[in-house]
């Protein structure tokens, strides 16, 4: 399949990984002077080809820290490199999945999966695989004219994560993707990403405050405090995968949770009482 | 690359499908058929057919001076004869012309500045304090200065009536334009869409909904502007010739003036109406 053997980026895969180097940032307030400091001092390497999942209570950065490493927002202090070199902007080799799915919606699921690949230049033909390739590995064939608003949530980030997919980047942004999906869905839509995961080995990092999700989906979760957003715990996550759904019950799997849940309680308490 | 048996898909293949399956062709045109007539377009010509048959009545039994409301007969027989004679299509042709040209004028110019005063500051700021004056103001009291400065003409006419399409459609396409999130504009940017792409690609269509309610504001407006205009400064065209048969107390030319208008504008808003559930075929709206 054409998918599977273009899935080779352009650099050596043991180079690419992201390293976040003193970044702070304020929003508000004129230089640094006043405003909400929305991260402090963040020092992370994630490693290449890992599952990384930025764990944290609302409000604390973790989606800042995102937009910055997505090149979307510009990075005041501090320094975010790739094997691309230092982060400046956005660009296709750093794909984003967002909460709300940010779909074109005048699109069909088609031409959503086109977009990326168009601005690629690549020829018709191939763009045309290309894209129903990635709408079959996301399930949605029989879909393909859909628009949008014709499909359920779950369907919908099924499209997005097709759409980024498609231009192969080498490290994939996740923010919160599954937050709005209902429980069951967001199940489903887990494993499949584990199992995508496994199948096309990029860099991701995968931002949520939902603590089974990070134990589920990473090798390694970063642990971070409520605002001022700093990282407290690199943890990794060590354990056999096989067997899916059935993963979560395994003792060593709850006792991660369970160890990971008593870290970011303190802070998720923290939180909601800083919010007001 | 073998792919799992079948792929998963929970609940959503059954609910997620609202587009018309292939299954569905023949009776679902019936039934489309169907609530045609009996829905609101059975009851709205209802109402207007009770209306119509109500003034014949009226007429009829002599229970109004036929002065102040001629029959409909009466009025029916005379937008015929006016048919016959051409009266009618150059009127309405001219009335057509004129809100359509300066519809198209007044748009051309707002759709642009809106976008440029949403993504320029200084745009912003030299135009937003004199639209928040100009939207709620009679635009028609500029006509007598068009008059001035244009002639007495077609001229001063269309840019009336531009000058008063103008207003809803700026609004409109700037709120449009400022409300569009930043995720979708991010999405292409991480495509590598260049500025100018994310304006054309992105930020027009996502706005669309919002300038074509402005549109469909400016529409009706523009006709208004258009008959009051003719009115005001007479000659041909639907207005001017109302105001001509009323000066010779024709009260059957007005109504028939009237009958005249009320079906140009009906045809031409249900039009618009029309062109939105086409361009919008893609949004929630277009699926009720």
């Amino acid at each position: 399949m054409s998918g599977q053997s273009s899935s080779g980026s352009a650099l050596p895969a043991d180079e690419v990984g992201i390293e976040i180097r003193d970044v702070s940032h304020h929003y508000g307030g004129r230089n640094g002077q006043g405003g909400v400091t929305a991260l402090d001092h963040i020092n992370l390497q994630i490693r290449p080809n890992e599952f990384h999942a930025l764990l944290g209570p609302s409000g604390c950065g973790k989606s800042t820290l995102l937009y910055l490493i997505g090149g979307f927002i510009p990075v005041q202090s501090g320094t975010i490199a790739t094997a691309r070199g230092t982060v400046t902007g956005p660009g296709p080799e750093r794909g984003i999945v967002f909460q709300n799915f940010a779909l074109f919606p005048w699109k069909t699921v088609l031409q959503n999966a086109l977009y990326g690949l168009e601005k690629l230049g690549l020829p018709k033909k191939e763009r045309e695989e290309r894209a129903r390739h990635f709408i079959d590995l996301v399930h949605l064939t029989g879909f393909e004219n859909a628009y949008p608003s014709q499909l359920s949530g779950g369907m919908q980030q099924r499209a997005a994560i097709a759409r980024t997919l498609a231009v192969d980047p080498e490290i994939l942004l996740m923010d919160e993707p599954f937050g709005a999906l209902d429980a069951q869905t967001r199940r489903v839509m887990q494993e499949e990403l584990r199992a995508i995961f496994e199948r096309t080995r990029k860099t991701v990092v995968f931002v949520t405050h939902d603590v089974q999700e990070a134990v589920f989906l990473a090798d390694r979760i970063s642990i971070m405090s409520a605002r001022p957003g700093r990282i407290q715990h690199v943890l990794d996550v060590a354990v056999d995968r096989s067997g899916g759904d059935e993963v979560m019950k395994r003792p060593e799997f709850v006792e991660i949770g369970e160890h990971i849940w008593g870290l970011v309680r303190d802070q998720a308490i923290a939180a909601t009482r800083g919010a007001h | 690359m073998t792919r799992s048996a079948s792929p998963s898909l929970p609940a959503a293949r059954t609910t997620g499908r609202t587009a018309p399956g292939p299954d569905a062709p023949v009776a679902g045109i019936w039934r489309g058929v169907y609530r045609r007539l009996t829905g609101d377009a059975m009851i709205q010509i209802l109402v207007i057919a009770v209306l119509l048959i109500g003034w014949e009545t009226v007429t009829r039994l002599g229970l109004v001076h036929p002065f102040l409301l001629p029959r409909l007969s009466a009025v029916l027989e005379r937008i015929f004869n006016n048919m016959l004679a051409g009266k009618v299509f150059t009127d309405l042709g001219l009335t057509l012309y004129r809100a359509a040209t300066g519809f198209l004028i007044g748009t051309a110019i707002a759709i642009p500045l809106g976008v440029l005063m949403a993504r320029n500051t200084a745009v912003r700021w030299f135009f937003d304090p004199l639209i928040s004056i100009g939207f709620p103001m009679p635009k028609i009291s500029f006509l007598p200065i068009f008059i001035l400065w244009f002639g007495i003409f077609d001229t001063s006419k269309i840019v009336m009536i531009a000058f008063s399409c103008f207003f809803p459609v700026v609004s409109a396409t700037y709120s449009g334009t400022l409300g569009v999130d930043k995720w979708v504009i991010w999405s292409a940017r991480s495509f590598g869409a260049t500025p100018n792409q994310v304006l054309r690609e992105v930020v027009l269509p996502m706005a669309l909904p919002q300038i074509l309610t402005g549109i469909q504001i400016a529409v009706p407006v523009g006709l208004i502007t258009t008959v009051v205009t003719e009115m005001l400064m007479g000659g041909p065209g639907i207005g001017g010739s109302m105001i001509a048969a009323g000066r010779f107390a024709d009260s059957v030319g007005v109504f028939a003036g009237i009958v005249e208008i009320a079906l140009l504008g009906a045809v031409v808003v249900k039009g618009v109406e029309r062109l939105r559930a086409y361009l919008l075929r893609w949004h929630h709206e277009a699926r009720h």
